[in-house]
């Protein structure tokens, strides 16, 4: 433990980090008792800050404890503690990487409570990358990212997607046939993230038997023709892919539509999954996956958009760059492919949306629900109501507290049932209050954390994904022309 | 550290209160409850959680019988190190108690309970139109429960008052758990007064009661950008002494701007080193409309570079964001911000900003500088990084000495920050031992056993001052020769155990109430003005000047006092509080306590947090606590509005003392030598 052995440098150089505008390190040390140098492997080895690049002790440290994150942070909202707040989660990891904090068991139910939903980063002016430094933390748990799931799931996801999607179908058939025990036994509740409404009401209700990718990739038009340029590339994330797999194809019809000739990316999973659950080896490998098909694509098609309809990939996708920070030879790699990525929230022009379409499609209010990894992730905010607004006119409703995490968050429903419940309920009270019948999310897990919330307290309401939406008030246009 | 069966012992007591899983113990909650935002640390032995305000009093009826120390820690947002737990013991956590009980807009009241925070409540008050005065920069964050610990204040205190003046009522649990309820109509001595700004050391507040104001129908915003901050100071004292009243009155220099707006400059021409925000507010349209003119050519007259009125509600929150924004910003520059808060009177600005700027150059330190200009309080916000042990000694350097060139200058080292720990040191140069010895009579008398946030706010034994800080003595108090008399006077009585009637006027002191054996002191040759600051807007007159002299002589100087016409002494009113709002006008008081103990307390600048507030205390003391000699009041400028004839309230004097009356009695006059019969034999 050396807290006052640190070392001025002030001659480091400044970050390279692309788009960010970098303020010189005030002061810069490289203490860090949080894990040994042989397990840098398992960490980020720095983190691209608002303000450049950090160590991770420089970017905890940056925080100055204002406590501004603490009126946006969900669980310090509802409890009221500073061991689950930003700040407190925050200073946590800062203190055991001056060794302050002893035992990162001890940070255990401050770090696993976060939701990563980012809001406090928003809230911060410092921007203090409060989730990556809180998956930092977690990192350096003993066991974390070694559960059975995480390791089996991950691994097949990764190195035999076919394998995957057989076993993801033979759940949904056993959840269709009437067996959801079963179906939650194989992991099926624990993918979608959703199992604490593995009960009668199940997040899913249409568990498709056919795969977004299985279906895309034989659609014609989005295969490769000789010398043919694109203009976007589809991303299918696991979401849309495996469970949702209307929104996938409403997200290729939409951009079809309205943005020209496009292909099909046939990826991999974007990595998220195993990032969040400790597994940065893996992340990083499907993360080399992609970027590699990205440059293969490229020299065939010429630049164009990476297009992903689940915020969390997209924004998890414009931070691979922090992936590879050590390593010289992907992180151009990563960067390049990071500055293609588009969430599809941001990608269509109201204009162009409108151009085509036939007003809002459905009746009642519609309202808008900032995914976190939309607005937080990717400061998305203004371009989905532009064109929501435009569609629903007068029928739009601004949602209150619209960036207010839905609980969702990956798996946390079933770690924290109790917060993420009462956080729900928060989301679903706010819906309620605007009378909204259609609640238009951009992520997959709000759209089944939403969903599943409003079919049991305000059925009424129905969660609905962007893509979605603009597809059919494109399909509505569509049938008022051919009348 | 701490002997662990501290808690150990009381845990089942603790649980039985407040559950189970709000008595925490664990490493984490622990750690996350040792510190602020502020620079201090330390651990605290046990976080009660509270999830109904019911629960306060029985806990620290707990912690008190096995002698814990506690102190109530909310937002966790406080500058001082007020909510670093030094002794140990426990946190008491009132962050859950976040419910607005109601908002009375007939009576103008809001009840909320401690935890809800400050811009919430204005939030909850909008749809009624109405608004709650203060409004300090931090309101998105802090809460009511801790702008009453620290008498915060807020861009709008210039017109509207700091939180003292701005409540009602309070329900306090004193430091044994007793719940009371104090208001500052109460008959005698202002508990509820003291209890402003105590930062947690004399009692914790579970309920207040907050006084709301209709929102003026009328207002207008605008900044200033000045290439000098020289020329932008003196604009401020233009403004004010002009008459003008603005509702807020703000200062920021470059570096401040800079980080509060990045990534959206362009709003204040380049070149740009000061920028004002004035902010006029008012029901006469006409009135809000020339008075905005008129600072308009004040500024112009003094070198301003762009006068811009905000045209929409859009520009007014760009330019409160600026102004708010300011201290959290600055955390993108580096790690800590050293928030300091000097006081001086108003007139001095730019001499203690030419002063600060020196001290930061000489310690190679950055800081934004941040002004309530209209206030005379200063916020050098000095940032650094506390891992380099050499900028923080520098800092601290800097810090010190800013603090005591406010001193110097007139002012105070605290203006709504509050003392805390880490400016108990500096109390040392503010106060003389009288004063300080005073505030240590206070602590005693309402929290005997030492509990309720121990150590803060006054100086421990270990920093006593030493020679070389004892650069303010009694000395400096120019008094009458008048006054000069009283003080021997009454230092002979002490020595001789001789009891004194308190007499000015004759207005009202009731020749039946004087006992047997009490001589009276007649204060009526006590009746100068003492001194009269119009650039300033101050007034130090001595106790027994008739009120009505007092106007006149403001009356032919151009000044007012904005309260009803009282009659009789200036003493007399303040000792007897008939008008309990002449303690929002008074600033400062020099008072000689029974055992002959000159103390000056307060001072000229209209805001100041250093210490208790005695000054309000002795707001309705009834001359039993010590004998007034001078008071200093806050004055307006421009002619007397007419105003009617104050009818004094029937029974002023019946005075029936509670127990935290009796007890400060005890402390600050133990032989009961000053008007003995107020509290009888049995005090």
């Amino acid at each position: 433990m050396s807290y006052n052995d640190y070392s001025a440098d002030e001659n480091r150089p400044a970050h390279a980090g692309g788009q960010h505008s970098p303020i010189p390190v005030h002061f810069h040390s490289e203490i860090n008792e949080l894990y040994q140098p042989e397990q840098a492997e398992l960490h980020l080895a720095s983190l691209l800050t608002d303000l450049g690049e950090r160590n991770l002790y420089d970017a905890a440290a940056q925080c100055s404890r204002c406590g501004y994150c603490e009126t946006v942070c969900p669980t310090y909202m509802l409890t009221g503690r500073e061991t689950l707040s930003a700040r407190g989660r925050n200073q946590f990891v800062r203190m055991l990487v001056e060794g302050r904090a002893a035992r990162v068991s001890d940070s255990a139910e401050a770090l696993s409570t976060c939701l990563l939903c980012g809001a406090c980063s928003s809230a911060c002016f410092a921007r203090v990358p409060t989730p990556d430094i809180v998956l930092e933390g977690r990192r350096s748990m003993t066991g974390h990212g070694n559960g059975l799931f995480a390791r089996a799931a991950i691994r097949a996801l990764l190195d035999a997607p076919k394998l995957f999607a057989f076993w993801l179908k033979l759940a949904y058939l056993a959840k269709r046939t009437g067996l959801p025990r079963l179906a939650a036994k194989m992991g099926l509740y624990d993918f979608i993230g959703m199992p604490a409404l593995s009960g009668a009401e199940a997040a899913v209700t249409d568990a498709p038997l056919r795969f977004a990718a299985e279906l895309l990739r034989r659609d014609p038009e989005l295969s490769a023709g000789a010398g043919r340029r694109a203009d976007w590339g589809y991303f299918a994330p696991c979401g849309p892919n495996y469970i949702f797999t209307e929104v996938a194809m409403a997200t290729v019809r939409v951009l079809k539509r309205h943005s020209g000739q496009g292909i099909f990316f046939d990826n991999q999973c974007c990595g998220l999954m195993a990032h969040n659950y400790g597994r940065l080896e893996e992340a990083r490998e499907f993360a080399r996956r992609n970027i590699a098909r990205y440059e293969e694509l490229r020299e065939r098609f010429g630049d164009f958009k990476v297009i992903a309809d689940c915020s969390s990939c997209a924004a998890f996708m414009k931070s691979y760059e922090q992936l590879f920070t050590a390593d010289r030879e992907w992180r151009p790699r990563a960067r390049a492919f990071a500055e293609a990525v588009r969430d599809i929230l941001e990608f269509i022009p109201p204009e162009r949306a409108c151009r085509a379409a036939g007003g809002a499609p459905g009746e009642g209010a519609v309202t808008y629900h900032d995914s976190c990894r939309a607005c937080h992730g990717q400061g998305i905010r203004r371009e989905p109501r532009e064109v929501l607004r435009k569609l629903a006119g007068d029928r739009y409703r601004e949602l209150p507290e619209s960036d207010w995490c839905c609980g969702g968050a990956g798996a946390y429903a079933f770690t924290k049932p109790e917060l993420s419940s009462r956080i729900l309920d928060r989301k679903l009270r706010n819906i309620a209050s605007v009378q909204a019948s259609t609640v238009v999310v951009g992520a997959t897990s709000c759209l089944a954390q939403i969903g599943g919330g409003l079919r049991r307290a305000y059925p009424s309401a129905k969660a609905v994904h962007y893509s979605v939406f603009l597809d059919a008030a494109g399909a509505e246009h569509e049938k008022n022309v051919a009348r | 550290m701490f002997k662990k069966d501290r808690i150990s012992a009381v845990r089942r007591e603790l649980e039985a209160v407040v559950g189970r899983q709000n008595v925490r113990t664990d490493e984490a909650e622990i750690l996350m409850y040792s510190y602020d935002a502020g620079m201090a640390r330390g651990r605290p032995e046990v976080v009660v959680n509270f999830s109904s305000a019911a629960q306060v009093a029985p806990v620290i009826r707990v912690l008190h019988k096995a002698g814990l120390p506690f102190l109530p820690r909310i937002a966790g947002t406080n500058l001082s190190g007020g909510t670093i737990p030094l002794k140990g013991g426990a946190v008491l956590n009132l962050a859950a108690l976040k419910k607005i009980r109601s908002i009375d807009t007939a009576a103008g009241l809001a009840l909320t309970e401690p935890g809800v925070v400050n811009l919430e409540l204005q939030k909850a008050l909008e749809p009624f139109g109405y608004f709650y005065a203060p409004d300090p920069a931090s309101q998105k964050v802090s809460t009511i429960g801790g702008n009453i610990g620290e008498n915060a204040g807020g861009p709008l205190c210039l017109k509207y008052g700091v939180t003292a003046d701005n409540v009602e009522k309070l329900e306090v649990v004193t430091p044994e758990g007793e719940v009371r309820t104090w208001s500052y109509r109460d008959k005698g001595p202002d508990l509820m007064g003291l209890m402003i700004g105590s930062e947690g050391t004399l009692g914790i507040v579970t309920a207040a009661w907050l006084k709301i104001l209709p929102i003026p129908p009328h207002i207008k915003t605008a900044s200033a950008s000045f290439a000098s901050l020289d020329d932008a100071m003196r604009a401020v004292t233009r403004v004010i002494s002009a008459g003008i009243l603005p509702r807020a009155l703000e200062a920021m220099d470059r570096v401040s701007i800079e980080t509060a707006l990045a990534g959206r400059p362009g709003h204040f021409p380049p070149g740009t080193e000061a920028v004002l925000i004035i902010e006029l507010d008012g029901h006469d349209a006409v009135k809000v409309k020339s008075d905005l003119e008129a600072v308009h050519r004040i500024c112009r007259d003094n070198a301003c570079a762009l006068f811009r009125i905000a045209g929409d509600e859009a520009e007014r929150e760009l330019l409160w964001q600026a102004r708010k924004g300011s201290y959290p910003a600055l955390a993108r520059l580096a790690p800590d911000v050293l928030v300091e808060d000097g006081v001086v009177p108003r007139p001095r600005l730019p001499e203690a900003l030419r002063r600060t700027r020196e001290i930061l150059s000489r310690y190679k330190l950055t800081a934004g500088l941040l002004f309530h200009a209209g206030d005379g309080n200063l916020h050098p916000n000095i940032v650094f990084d506390r891992r380099d042990a050499d900028e923080v000694r520098r800092v601290k350097k800097a810090g010190y000495e800013i603090l005591k060139e406010c001193i110097d200058l007139g002012g105070t080292i605290s203006g709504e920050h509050g003392i805390g720990v880490e400016k108990r040191v500096a109390m040392n140069w503010l106060y003389g031992k009288a004063e300080l010895d005073f505030f240590h009579s206070i602590k005693r008398a309402l929290d005997p056993a030492g509990l309720a946030n121990p150590d803060k706010i006054l100086p421990v034994a270990a920093e006593k001052p030493s020679p070389a800080d004892a650069f303010t003595s009694q000395d400096r108090y120019g008094l009458s020769p008048a006054a000069r008399d009283v003080v021997d006077e009454l230092r002979l009585r002490a020595s001789a155990g001789t009891r004194t009637a308190v007499t000015g006027l004759g207005t009202r002191l009731k020749p039946e109430r004087i006992m047997e054996g009490a001589r009276p002191l007649d204060l009526s040759r006590l009746s100068g003005l003492v001194e009269l600051d119009g650039e300033n807007l101050t007034a130090k007159a001595e106790a027994g000047l008739s009120m009505t002299d007092l106007r006149a002589a403001l009356k032919k100087a151009g000044f007012r006092l904005d309260l009803p016409r009282l009659s009789g002494s200036v003493g007399g009113l303040i000792a007897s509080k008939v008008c309990p709002e002449i303690r929002s006008l008074l600033l400062g008081l020099d008072v000689v306590t029974a055992e002959g103990a000159l103390l000056q307390l307060g001072g000229k600048t209209v805001k100041n947090v250093a210490g208790y507030d005695a000054v309000r205390l002795f707001c309705g003391s009834f001359g039993a606590y010590g004998v007034i000699l001078s008071a200093t009041f806050a004055l307006s400028a421009g002619e007397d509005a007419p105003a009617g004839d104050f009818r004094e309230p029937a029974g002023w004097d019946l005075f029936e003392p509670e127990e935290g009356h009796r007890r400060l009695k005890r402390e600050l006059d133990p032989r009961n030598l000053l008007n003995p019969w107020v509290y009888g034999d049995k005090a």
